[in-house]
């Protein structure tokens, strides 16, 4: 058969689009419901004054924020910190940047993944600490790793029930879900879609680290209401 | 042309042996592999039951007794990677071997083979590499279909694409089913990919690794909606 014989759908592609959305949409739904199970009371009490505001978030329909416009091709630096941003951005808030003139030099994945967990950890943080720039074009192989990384090592730790980082498991999810935010990619929501889905018992192991946990489900719920895939 | 089935199983050995053993010039041998390094108790087990589900388990049992009494089939109890079993492979001295176990080949294992290690992957090269390609094309309104190209250790960026072949997504209700059918095109898809490189002045069209992206498991909530644009197709298509 051809290309163009296989081309010829009786389903248009709208008609997938609209389908897509439709899944997207039942899956906020169920997330508005549902987010206190992967956030335990005790945990949510951690956060603070943070814990108010993602209740709301999580709970409510908030405007969602387009940040396609936010992330062009410049390198963007923030005064704030990784996690101020990190908040704002989560919580569809302002974030702070000023374009800059110069970006830092490419980060090699292989130079990446020879530093330890704690020191990637750390690595991701300052590189990211304008956590869109991982939105822009020349971030596209860090993002493919850690994108490989949740996907194939991360998920089968989590699922064989064997011993994570929970901060720099759910570091990633972050960045990932900022970069979909961004360049609307179906397989960097799918991995939050996939995440979502694990079992409760590896999810709860991320509570360990309830912030990043937090601000995950946020960038989750924003990219599910997103109206354009 | 010497030509080894890389097979997990002796009934899915068998089964791609069928189509290309009458080819002629072709030297056929079926290794069977240790997946998973089962115990022999639960490895036998599993063979009994996958020949029962054939329904011609009869013909099977000829079949592998006829290939077993002419040395012709090669059951490896190490994994395939140990250097016993690239030893036995080694002593075949095959120019291709086509792939059909779930197993992941090291560089040592596909080096055995003079032109390499041919599989018939379920997804269109080199846009979709990877995992659940089939439903990925479809959810994004791409044509669906099987490459035979020869491996290398990465995840489907061997370079030699030998032929790819479109099969359209509609008329299949279900991604299991639509996946089934496109797994069950290997054995004639390696006959025709052998037929390819035994003709003279054989040409690869190059997969290039840089034009596509890997895919990962999808997502229930993803492989639903799939399901529902298969079930729509049908209903379009009458």
């Amino acid at each position: 058969m051809d290309l163009e014989t296989a081309l010829s759908r009786p389903v248009p592609l709208d008609r997938c689009e609209g389908l897509l959305r439709e899944a997207l949409l039942r899956r906020r739904a169920e997330l508005q419901k549902s987010w206190k199970h992967f956030i335990s009371a005790e945990y949510l009490a951690s956060l603070g004054s943070l814990a108010p505001e993602v209740g709301s978030f999580l709970s409510g329909q908030d405007p969602i924020r387009d940040w396609r416009f936010v992330a062009n091709f410049t390198w963007m630096n923030c005064e704030a910190t990784f996690l101020d941003s990190l908040r704002a951005i989560a919580l569809g808030g302002k974030v702070e940047y000023q374009p800059s003139n110069t970006s830092p030099s490419r980060l090699l994945t292989a130079d990446l993944n020879k530093l330890s967990s704690s020191e990637r950890l750390q690595a991701l943080c300052d590189r990211y600490r304008c956590p869109l720039n991982i939105g822009l074009p020349s971030e596209s192989d860090v993002a493919e790793e850690l994108l490989r990384q949740l996907m194939v090592p991360d998920r089968a730790k989590l699922e064989a029930g064997e011993e994570i980082d929970a901060d720099f498991v759910l570091l990633k999810l972050n960045l990932v879900g900022i970069r979909a935010m961004i360049t609307r990619e179906l397989r960097l929501v799918d991995a939050l879609n996939y995440f979502y889905e694990l079992p409760k018992r590896s999810l709860t192991r991320l509570q360990t680290s309830p912030r990043l946990l937090a601000l995950w489900l946020c960038i989750y719920a924003q990219l599910l209401c997103a109206p354009d895939w | 042309m010497r030509v080894a089935i890389i097979a997990g199983s002796i009934s899915g050995g068998i089964r791609i042996a069928k189509e290309i053993e009458n080819l002629s010039g072709v030297d056929l041998f079926v290794v069977v592999c240790n997946v998973e390094k089962r115990s022999p108790l639960l490895r036998w087990s599993r063979e009994i039951l996958s020949a029962l589900k054939t329904f011609r388990w009869q013909t099977l049992a000829t079949k592998a007794f006829s290939y077993a009494r002419q040395s012709r089939l090669i059951i490896l109890h190490r994994p395939l990677d140990d250097a016993s079993s690239i030893e036995r492979l080694r002593a075949l001295q095959c120019d291709v071997g086509l792939h059909a176990a779930n197993v992941i080949y090291r560089e040592s294992t596909i080096s055995v083979f003079r032109l390499g290690i041919l599989n018939a992957h379920i997804g269109i090269l080199p846009k979709y590499r990877g995992r659940c390609v089939a439903e990925w094309s479809v959810l994004q309104g791409d044509p669906t279909g099987v490459t035979v190209f020869f491996i290398d250790s990465g995840i489907d960026t061997g370079a030699r694409i030998v032929l790819r072949e479109f099969f359209p997504s509609e008329g299949w209700r279900s991604v299991p089913a639509l996946k089934n059918m496109l797994f069950r095109c290997d054995a004639r898809l390696y006959r025709k990919a052998l037929e390819a490189l035994m003709r003279p002045g054989v040409r690869f069209e190059s997969n290039d690794a840089s034009k596509g992206q890997r895919y990962y498991v999808m997502s229930s909530l993803f492989t639903k909606a799939v399901n529902k644009i298969l079930a729509a197709s049908l209903m379009t298509s009458g």
